[in-house]
């Protein structure tokens, strides 16, 4: 059990340096980098978490797709190399607040703990199990983000059709 | 040397003055499509390209004014540097230029050698194009078969002149030597091996369907830019203009043969690539019409030993592979040119490049530029 | 079946008995994993190069290498590498030294994590994981994000617009490719590459091999085309396209980062081979005879690697073929092929399979048979339209 945790803080430390250096950088493009490592290192701990479905679908959705179009569209827009991006910006104390917020309900459910954290029951295949839930219990949600996802494509759509 | 720029710098656009933060390519010299050290300066809107501007002259070499200065034969070989891909073409529009300006004839036979060579050399040259327009578009294959068929026209030459590219053969007066006695076997060995090789490029080029998609709507010129432009040779059959000197001004004995003026009138990419796939047919016909009739003889007229033309000027147009190619010679009856000029197919052609470059894809522009078969010792003399 | 397993136990067992802690062992076994696993892609990367340059040099009437090594130039890819690991290391000057360094080797790492989940025979799998296809699938599409950083860090238009290119074909061509996946994954219930191969045992009416091939045969298709364009081969091969983009995202590389590039480019090509004949072609399945002298689970194992390899590398010797018979085609065109046509297709596919799995399994070979003809006959329309087109002629 020992290795499992040392495992799960290095990946920890490295998907916190990863985000840092998203936030922090100032080159928007390595930012953007640091992000996929970032979510490269979430989907391991998906893995630690025996959810493998679920970190083969977070790197094939969000490293695939989504920082490709991120990385796609940061160089499509011109001056892409000798930007630097403000760090800061005018909501530092509102962002602040509600990051320190976050930080003591985290702090807090990991002292006093909360039931869902007792091991989880282990599985041996979780794709067909969250199949069944998001097509039988959980429909409704699903339906409604696929609505979502449509509405938000024909906003796309809509922004970038010139006429 | 030149800073390359950087994407995004704000760029004043030498032409028409404005400015603009599009991006900005710069394509060559040292380009492996530019086909030569052609230099084009694409203004880009994505991937979409809104102007260009083509930059030559990396291979000027003052070919008029060298002309001034040499008499009339030894213009000969510099002729040869022009359109190097097809010497034998430039040769015969150059010797046909001085020969008018004296009211030369030549002998028969020299005359039909003169047409067999240049037939030959027509082919070789769309050959060379059709090769690396398959290049451009990303077909290996096909370079390597054109390249096949000719060498086999580049032994025909060497057998006849001892030269593979720089043939100096033609002469003001005839030809400098008759064929060698081989030479019509072998000519009817190759046209008879040649003949079914065009089927092969058609099933790889012309009838593949991703060919057809890229090549079909693509660099459109229409017919009035392209009389506008004073386009040339298949650029212009394309088209759907039906202009070939060889034809409607027949020169040497081009009047006796059966061709057909093959002519597209899409105006695009594919158009170009058909006038030329097709004008390979038609010169194989020309060249077995012409051994056919080959008449025996002497291969060169009486001439003086200096040739000195009398006073006076011509303007002297001969269909090259790539077009018009004209010679205007003005002689003061010295044995040198007094003004010697050339008109040159591919300057011209790739004059109305950015014209047809505009609102094609990046990816288009390299199959734009190879349907306009230019060759930079011509553009740039 | 389980003979590697077995032997891995026993291992681990013989070591626990003289009392040494377990990861060692582990750590032990994993390193001979790797190690295998990187010798084969270094060994079949370079074979395959130059298979490739002979392949392509008899297509165009020539010879391909015939000096190196004595028999055909069978050493030419050998010093070629050497070549490469011996030639100085460049960074441009105004490369962002980080990224630049760090793309190919994110690049070649996202190819040969791939490897983890190929059966290659019965029971010889480095990890069958209950996603595997899903995971080859997410882990090849890194290999995208190597390319653009790759092309982004050179700082040089030709390579960022390499890099711009792939990201949209990648992002296009993900789609259908991973819908096409969904046919064989839905016939057989699972992702698991070794079950979807044994799925794949019996025999369709008794008389054809039991691939998921034949009811599945617009998924393959589609599969193959979009694995083309994952893989940056002609027809799809824009983000480097040599005569337009001189090389693309990796013109500034040479040297060893330029050669990891070419690596994983063929090693990516023999992935979705393997997931291609994983899922389409039976895997290892193929007739065998049991071989006197060795236990029958070998033999079959045995016969199951060669099966594997043979199938694998006939796609890629199709994959070759293709690249130096086609031409190019052009950005807007592959975006239209990708959404426009293998889209809708591999939808239809999909519904299609899922209406038949309801209503019972034999008529998905019914449902083949028809998705055959239609095929054969738009082939048919196709052809004859091909030859006759010469639009424009005015003679």
């Amino acid at each position: 059990m020992t290795l499992k945790l040392g495992i799960f803080y290095f990946l920890a430390a490295f998907t916190v340096w990863a985000s840092a250096v998203v936030v922090l950088g100032k080159n928007i493009v390595r930012s953007a980098v640091a992000l996929i490592f970032g979510f490269c290192g979430m989907a391991a701990l998906y893995v630690l978490l025996d959810a493998e479905f679920l970190a083969a679908v977070q790197v094939l959705i969000y490293v695939g797709g989504i920082t490709i179009l991120l990385l796609f569209a940061i160089m499509l827009t011109s001056r892409i190399g000798s930007t630097t991006a403000r760090v800061v910006n005018d909501q530092v104390i509102l962002s602040a607040i509600a990051a320190i917020g976050l930080l003591v309900g985290l702090i807090y459910a990991s002292t006093s703990g909360i039931p869902a954290m007792s091991g989880p029951p282990r599985l041996p295949e979780t794709a067909p199990f969250l199949g069944r839930a998001l097509l039988t219990t959980y429909a409704l949600p699903f339906e409604a983000v696929s609505v979502l996802l449509l509405a938000a494509m024909v906003g796309a759509i809509v922004l970038a059709r010139k006429d | 040397m030149e800073k390359p720029i950087p994407i995004g710098t704000t760029v004043v656009m030498e032409r028409t003055g404005e400015t603009m933060e599009e991006m900005y390519v710069n394509m060559g010299p040292q380009h492996p499509s530019t086909h030569g050290v052609l230099r084009l300066m694409l203004k880009l809107d994505g991937e979409y390209i809104i102007d260009c501007i083509p930059y030559i002259g990396y291979l000027h070499r003052c070919h008029e004014k060298i002309g001034e200065n040499r008499n009339y034969t030894q213009i000969i070989p510099y002729t040869d540097r022009l359109d190097y891909l097809a010497s034998m073409s430039m040769n015969f529009g150059y010797v046909l230029a001085v020969e008018r300006l004296m009211g030369q004839k030549i002998p028969e036979r020299a005359e039909y050698m003169r047409v067999i060579l240049a037939e030959l050399q027509r082919i070789a040259s769309h050959l060379i194009w059709l090769g690396t327009f398959g290049l451009d578009l990303g077909n290996f294959t096909i370079f390597m078969y054109c390249f096949r068929e000719r060498e086999m026209v580049l032994d025909l030459f060497e057998s006849v002149t001892g030269q593979r590219l720089n043939y100096s053969f033609y002469r003001i007066g005839g030809m400098p030597m008759d064929f060698p006695d081989t030479f019509l076997t072998d000519c009817q060995a190759f046209l008879a091996w040649f003949k079914p090789r065009l089927p092969e490029y058609d099933a790889i080029m012309t009838d593949n369907i991703l060919f057809q998609k890229r090549v079909q709507g693509v660099g459109i010129s229409p017919p009035q830019v392209a009389v506008e432009y004073g386009l040339s040779g298949p650029m212009l059959r394309a088209c759907g203009i039906k202009w070939d000197l060889r034809r409607n001004e027949p020169y040497s004995i081009y009047d006796r043969f059966e061709f057909d003026i093959p002519v597209f009138d899409t105006c695009d990419v594919w158009a170009r690539y058909m006038v030329r796939r097709r004008e390979m047919e038609e010169s194989v016909k020309i060249v077995e019409q012409a051994l056919a009739q080959l008449p025996p003889g002497e291969v060169m007229a009486k001439m003086p030993k200096t040739i000195k033309p009398p006073a006076g000027q011509i303007y002297s147009r001969a269909e090259s592979p790539r077009g018009e190619i004209g010679f205007y010679i003005v002689s003061d009856g010295s044995p040198k040119p007094y003004r010697y000029k050339v008109r040159s197919p591919a300057y011209v052609n790739l004059s109305a490049l950015p014209e047809m470059l505009k609102g094609c894809l990046v990816a288009d522009c390299v199959a734009v530029l190879g349907s306009v078969d230019i060759v930079l010792g011509e553009v740039d003399r | 079946m389980m003979i590697f397993a077995t032997l891995v136990e026993r291992f681990y067992a013989a070591l626990a008995a003289w009392g040494i802690p377990w990861i060692v062992p582990t750590l032990v076994v994993m390193v001979i994993v790797v190690s295998v696993v990187l010798a084969y892609i270094s060994v079949a990367a370079m074979f395959m190069i130059w298979w490739e340059r002979k392949i392509s040099a008899h297509i165009q009437v020539r010879y391909g290498p015939m000096r190196v090594g004595g028999w055909h130039g069978w050493a030419q890819s050998i010093a070629d590498g050497i070549k490469l690991l011996l030639k100085e290391d460049l960074i441009p000057t105004g490369a962002d030294k980080v990224v630049f360094v760090l793309a190919p080797m994110v690049v070649f790492g996202a190819t040969v994590a791939a490897y983890v989940t190929i059966p290659w025979a019965p029971g010889l799998i480095v990890r069958d994981l209950n996603i595997g296809i899903l995971y080859m699938v997410s882990i090849s599409s890194l290999v995208v994000v190597g390319i653009i950083m790759a092309g982004w860090s050179s700082n040089n238009k030709y390579a960022t617009l390499g890099a711009l290119r792939s990201a949209a074909q990648a992002v296009s061509y993900e789609v259908p490719l991973v819908l096409s996946l969904l046919g064989p994954v839905m016939i057989a219930g699972t992702m698991s590459m070794g079950k979807l191969v044994e799925a794949q045992s019996g025999r369709w009416f008794g008389v054809l091999p039991g691939w998921f091939v034949f009811p599945q045969i617009v998924a393959f298709l589609t599969y193959f085309t979009c694995a083309l364009a994952e893989c940056n081969r002609l027809p799809f091969d824009i983000p480097e396209a040599e005569s337009e983009l001189v090389a693309g995202f990796h013109v500034e590389y040479s040297g060893m980062r330029f050669a990891m590039f070419f690596l994983a480019e063929y090693a990516n090509m023999f992935v979705v081979s393997a997931i291609a004949t994983t899922l389409f072609l039976g895997g290892w399945h193929g007739p065998w005879i049991p071989l006197p002298g060795l236990p029958r689970e070998v033999a079959h194992g045995l016969f199951g690697l060669v099966w594997f390899q043979v199938k694998c590398y006939f796609l890629i010797f199709v994959m070759m073929w293709l690249r130096w018979t086609l031409a190019r085609l052009r950005v807007d065109q592959l975006m239209g092929f990708a959404w426009k046509v293998l889209l809708p297709i591999s939808f239809a596919n999909l519904i299609v399979t899922g209406l038949v799995l309801i209503l019972g399994k034999h008529a998905l070979l019914y449902v083949g048979g028809i998705a055959i003809l239609l095929l054969v006959a738009i082939l048919l329309a196709a052809r004859p339209a091909a030859r006759t087109v010469r639009v424009g002629e005015r003679t």
